[in-house]
């Protein structure tokens, strides 16, 4: 199959257009940077440039749409330029060109009001309670993915949650290194259950995905490793595996909220190279449970993940061992 | 004060109610014609197409209206939708009441005042809308015989002043009406009796109008008697909102006939008699947390209505169907009394449970030997209880029981009636037991340890007519009112017995002369009703039959060669009372009844040698301590534990080790340790030789053995959602698979005691045409038929990766040295949920909170390598709550809710 995959620059767009190659594909990547990726046609430019979408989709039937602003913090304007203005540009290019599936990488923020989520499905993307600006553009970017569905046009959206693994900067790196500066809080007792993702199996659920959509489309998934984990538990087991002694400083959860909140304010106001240590959102992530129902989506996707969270730290440790 | 009429009305929105249900209805009464507010599903059901089969006919009490019937609409209509019996509910609200029609009112209501609707008018009401409205429906308004009644039944149903009023209605028209319920409710206010104190207050003259009209305080007390959410207490208020509408409600209040001078007295005298009449089935659902309707009414219905089917929610309220699903009670008690496509329901209904277990009659009754002894001089019992020991002959306890018999006849004790025993067991228990087994009186056993509290809710519900009882139970009984007149074992002074109203003794009873003629109980007769401290909930009353009661004995001889002249120490209460049933000696032992781990080795070896005991029973908690002590066994004492042939520990499962102990002990006897329940005593079997083997192998649970001669064992395989199938599997089908264990034997229960709903779901298979017993328990039967327990069905964990029995799991974690015990809970929703394990911080160097790394490590490790599963977290919590008697009952319900709170980001620190 002809397959464009966005955003192939970082760790899963590359990893994906990686395995969608190995699979036999013609792949055709786009993002602003070379993707590094072997055997893959690579068109440089951004999704919100209407022109090198449309070459990037010259001839293909399905889109795999990673391509995002994905961050805690920054300017409004940005988040929205690329998270809706990016997916509107692109989903009115593939159904121009004819493109029969798009797989739509989303976050599971984009339902997520702050409560605590236990066992719950995929609940329905709001951009109007959806805390903070990368969850506001991706609600919004996923609702125009999704009102794009159609027979000739088949849209899948998946959010993978809390990926983690050898590579991963976003997560598993700042926790090692947060780790062994002596930085990483562990938020109360550190018991909230929080679902998490490992890289490998991120990459083998979106692959699943596209040919999943043929038969199932229009509607989101939640994507995890179906195992739970408290939160302080996984943390500290990551940042074993990196190296780093377990963490040691402990935050109760109220001051953490609030810490968080002024930090975040704080770093809203400035230009800084580096994310800010603990964000409100974050500290919300940390101090309730999050995860998910997994019997849909392993039942769609036709897809159980491969590397458990026993496994995952084992090749972590080995990673960082190197 | 003046009140305006005002015609009836539709309610507002309000919740759980669908508009569709309102009608508003002119009915012609006998003073001239009303508009009524009418909850009637017939449209919601034609609107689907569906013709009613069958109408419910439903009437409401003070304060409540038709509103209270939402959940029965929904029920009937939701069962409808899915093919069942096509049920019309037609539920008015009465004049002045609801959005009913208000009469137009010169004054405030008074008990003899013109302003009141009486009752003799609510039932002319009655009649009048629903005579109109049945003749909507073709079939349902013809008169009444068997086919009519099978094709189209019409069954009434009310609640508090409205169930008088319904069933009266109903005793008036049996040639229309093929059934009928009630919820709490009273017909008769007894002349000896107080009114309830909560009434009096309201009725006391000039309070009435303040407390019912003026002010809607009675409107307040009553929506508080239940654990109602503000709204529905807001949609139960709706059409009360202000006085000028709350005439009815204290028209209602004074309208009860507190007195012969009362205007309503001589129509509720008639009423009553009329429903003394009703012959037709009937269901009466009670909430005894009731301030009002108190359970004397309960009890002066049912001598009303002897073939009433009861069901009791123990934590009930006035309020009954707002607490519980009272609709699924309805609903199920109508489908077994009308099923569908079943031209002779009527015919078939009523045989549920009586006809069980008494197919294979037993041979011989339970006193045919204790009979048949009369003048042996062997002896019969040995009671070290009693200080010094006594001992009495056959020949005696037949004098004894025979005379007491006849004295509690003589007294007014009555077949059929029943008798709590507060009497333990000893030579005294047996006595007063066989006894009332001779004149087929009915012995209410409730075990101590349920605690005075679970103990006077349990002889509440049982409602006995006598209590025989010792001085402690007897100041039980008068301390929390027991109903009951009473019987002390030993004569007491002048004083005491009038304290405890004792009318007479046993001692006394047993000096009487013998009656020539004694009545005869049938198989089919209660003979016993056991109240154990269960794991769940209040306890039931588990019913045996005489019938039951013979094949337990002969269970006992068949499979444990237990005969006539077998020497056997009862240290288990259960079976303390069978000896002379089979005509074994059996000898009490030296212990305290609630205190299994007060025997000793001394003390069973004594027994031993006074009755020259072959055999032993008790539980595995007293062979604990009988092996802890056996040190101090002299000579004679060892001599007479090795004659010792049958070893049996009953109640618990007994591990590997301790069986070890107990061979110590015993050199010579085959030591048996069967599985039962309260429900069914001896179910299966497993031997030493048996715990040996399947400790050698890698299943889950603990082993219990195979079903013993006469037990059928079957499973209901468990679903993703944790619920036992309803079809049950035998053979290679059941194996190696969770499941809930179903059982059929002769011996079995044959009912709860005034719980119908429970038996009949405790009952509901019909494989191979047998009576079977959900027994609430589950786990595998391995590939060799053997069974393994793992846990209760309400515990199952649903992962995603399927249902799992939380007892094999905790008996694989507890293996960890630094366990030292554990808990399984599932947290999350069904089918998805997670799996946890909660460590017990006592005892161990673990903290409360997340279990060190290492530790989670190796748990999860087992259980993934055992089970397959993913073993989510492990969570040390500061104390295990347990059950108060059985230390070793966790609260896993307790825990699970404590897990859940922390692991959504709750403290540890929170109560367990």
């Amino acid at each position: 199959m002809k397959i464009t995959v966005t955003g192939a620059s970082g760790l899963l767009g590359s990893s994906v257009a990686r395995a969608l190659v190995a699979g036999g594909h013609e792949v055709t990547t786009l993002q602003r940077r070379p993707s590094s990726v072997a055997g893959v046609h690579d068109v440089i430019g951004s999704v919100t440039d209407p022109s090198s979408v449309a070459e990037a989709l010259t001839g293909t039937e399905a889109v795999v749409h990673l391509a995002a602003k994905v961050s805690m913090m920054g300017d409004p304007s940005e988040f929205e330029a690329v998270n809706i203005g990016g997916t509107r540009t692109l989903v009115d290019a593939a159904v121009a060109a004819g493109v029969q599936r798009l797989i739509h990488i989303s976050s599971p923020s984009v339902a997520h009001t702050g409560d605590s989520i236990i066992g719950e499905g995929a609940g329905p993307a709001s951009p109007e309670l959806a805390h903070g600006e990368y969850a506001r553009t991706k609600a919004a970017g996923e609702l125009i993915a999704l009102d794009a569905d159609s027979e000739d046009f088949k849209v899948l959206v998946l959010r993978p949650h809390l990926m983690w693994g050898p590579g991963d900067t976003q997560l598993t790196e700042r926790v090692i290194d947060r780790a062994r500066a002596g930085r990483m809080p562990v938020l109360g007792s550190g018991a909230p259950l929080v679902d998490a993702l490992f890289v490998d199996n991120a990459v083998e659920a979106i692959v699943a995905a596209v040919d999943a959509v043929a038969s199932t489309h229009g509607e989101s998934l939640v994507v995890t490793n179906g195992q739970p984990r408290p939160i302080g538990e996984l943390m500290s087991r990551i940042a074993i595996a990196g190296g780093a002694g377990v963490p040691k400083l402990r935050v109760p959860v109220g001051p953490a909220l609030a810490a968080g909140s002024v930090v975040e304010k704080l770093w809203d106001l400035g230009e800084h190279d580096d994310e800010p240590p603990l964000t409100r959102f974050l500290a919300e992530q940390l101090s309730t449970a999050h995860w998910f129902d997994q019997r849909r989506t392993q039942e769609v996707l036709w897809w159980k993940p491969r590397v458990s969270i026993e496994e995952g730290l084992a090749l972590l440790a080995a990673h960082y061992a190197k | 004060m003046r009140f305006p009429a005002r015609p009836a009305q539709a309610p507002p929105k309000l919740p759980e109610w669908d508009p569709a249900w309102s009608r508003i209805v002119e009915a012609k009464t006998p003073d001239g014609p009303h508009s009524f507010h009418v909850l009637d599903t017939l449209e919601v059901l034609r609107a689907e197409g569906l013709e009613p089969s069958g109408t419910i006919l439903a009437l409401h009490g003070n304060p409540t209206w038709s509103y209270l019937w939402r959940h029965l609409a929904q029920a009937t209509v939701d069962a409808a939708r899915s093919g069942g019996r096509v049920w019309r509910l037609i539920a008015p609200d009465q004049l002045d009441m609801g959005f009913s029609e208000r009469l137009a009112h010169e004054s405030l209501p008074t008990p003899h005042g013109a302003e009141v609707r009486r009752m003799s008018q609510r039932i002319d009401d009655f009649d009048a809308v629903v005579t109109s409205l049945l003749a909507e429906v073709t079939g349902s308004s013809a008169p009444n015989d068997a086919a009519a009644s099978a094709e189209h039944p019409i069954v009434t149903i009310g609640h508090d002043w409205g169930g008088v009023l319904s069933l009266g209605w109903a005793a008036r028209n049996t040639d229309l009406v093929s059934a009928s319920i009630s919820l709490n409710t009273a017909v008769h206010q007894p002349e000896d009796a107080p009114i309830p104190a909560p009434l009096r207050a309201t009725l006391a003259g000039p309070m009435l109008p303040t407390a019912t009209v003026v002010t809607d305080g009675f409107l307040r007390v009553t929506m508080s008697l239940g654990d109602l959410d503000p709204e529905i207490k807001d949609a139960f208020r709706s059409p009360y909102a202000n006085a000028s509408q709350r005439h009815g409600i204290g028209g209602f209040v004074a309208d009860i006939p507190v007195n012969e001078n009362h205007p309503s007295y001589s129509e509720l005298q008639r009423v009553g008699a009329d429903i003394a009449a009703y012959e037709h089935p009937a269901l009466l659902v009670r909430g005894p947390k009731d301030p009002v309707f108190l359970e004397r009414y309960l009890r002066d219905l049912r001598q009303r209505l002897p073939q009433a089917d009861v069901h009791r929610f123990e934590l009930g309220s006035h309020l009954v169907s707002e607490d519980y699903d009272v609709a699924g009670v309805v609903t199920d008690w109508l489908n077994t009394l009308f099923p569908v496509d079943d031209a002779g329901a009527i015919a078939a209904s009523g045989t549920s449970a009586a006809e069980n277990t008494t197919a294979a009659a037993p041979a011989r009754g339970v006193t045919a030997i204790l009979d048949a002894r009369h003048d042996d001089e062997s002896i019969a019992s040995v009671d070290f209880a009693q200080n010094p020991a006594q001992q009495i002959t056959w020949r005696h306890l037949w004098h004894v029981t025979t005379s007491i018999a006849g004295g509690l006849l003589e007294l007014g004790v009555r077949p059929g009636d029943r008798v709590s025993m507060l009497v333990p067991p000893g030579n005294n228990l047996t006595a007063a037991l066989y006894a009332c087994l001779k004149i087929g009186a009915v012995a209410v056993v409730a075990d101590a340890g349920l605690g005075p509290k679970g103990m006077t809710r349990a002889t509440t519900s049982a409602d006995p007519q006598w209590i025989i009882g010792e001085l402690p139970g007897l100041g039980l009984a008068r301390a929390f009112n027991w109903p009951g007149r009473r019987i002390s074992v030993s004569p007491l002074g002048p004083v005491q017995a009038k304290l405890f109203k004792v009318e007479t003794s046993l001692t006394a009873l047993s000096r009487t002369t013998h009656h020539a003629q004694l009545p005869t109980p049938a198989a089919t007769d209660d003979a016993v009703i056991l109240f154990t401290s269960g794991s769940t909930g209040p306890a039931k009353g588990v019913r045996y039959t005489h019938g039951d009661i013979s094949a337990l004995a002969a269970v006992l001889t068949r499979v444990f060669d237990v005969h006539e002249g077998t020497g056997l120490v009862a240290g288990f209460p259960p079976f303390a009372l069978l000896g002379p049933a089979i005509g074994a000696t059996s000898v009490t032992p030296d212990m305290s009844v609630t205190k299994p781990k007060t025997l000793t080795a001394s003390a069973i070896s004594d027994a031993i040698i006074a009755g020259h005991s072959t055999m032993v029973f008790a539980s595995p908690a007293a062979y604990k301590n009988v092996a802890a002590t056996a040190s101090d066994l002299d000579e004679e004492q060892k001599a007479a534990c090795a004659r010792v042939e049958l070893v049996l520990s009953a109640g618990a499962p007994v591990p590997l080790d301790l069986m070890d102990s107990i061979a110590e002990v015993f050199p010579n006897a085959s030591i048996h340790s069967p599985y039962g329940m309260t429900e069914g005593l001896l179910l299966t079997d497993i031997d030493r030789a048996g715990v040996t083997a399947a400790a050698a192998t890698s299943n889950l649970g603990v082993c219990v053995g195979r079903p013993i001669d006469g037990v059928e064992l079957a499973l209901a395989p468990i679903d993703d959602s944790g619920a036992s199938a309803d079809v049950l599997e035998q053979g290679t089908a059941a194996q190696g698979r969770l499941g809930e264990f179903v059982v059929s034997a002769a011996h079995i229960k044959s009912g709860y005691d005034n719980l119908w709903a429970t038996t009949a779901a405790s009952a509901r298979d019909d494989l191979d045409g047998r009576t079977w017993h959900r027994t609430n328990d589950i786990g595998h039967i391995d590939a060799e038929g053997r069974v393994w327990l793992e846990g209760r069905l309400q515990h199952v964990v649903t992962t995603p990766r399927g249902p799992v029995g939380p007892g094999g799991l905790e008996a694989l974690i507890d293996s960890d040295e630094q366990v030292s015990r554990s808990s399984i809970v599932g947290i999350g929703p069904t089918g998805t949920q997670s799996l946890v394990a909660v460590l017990d911080a006592e005892g161990t160097y673990l903290s409360p909170g997340l279990a060190p790394l290492d530790l989670t490590s190796r748990l999860r490790e087992l259980v993934a390598e055992v089970l397959g599963h993913d073993l989510t977290a492990v969570l040390v919590a500061p104390t295990f709550p347990t059950d108060i008697r059985h230390n070793s009952k966790i609260d896993r319900s307790r825990l699970a809710t404590w897990a859940d709170h922390v692991l959504s980001g709750g403290s540890v620190r929170t109560k367990v």
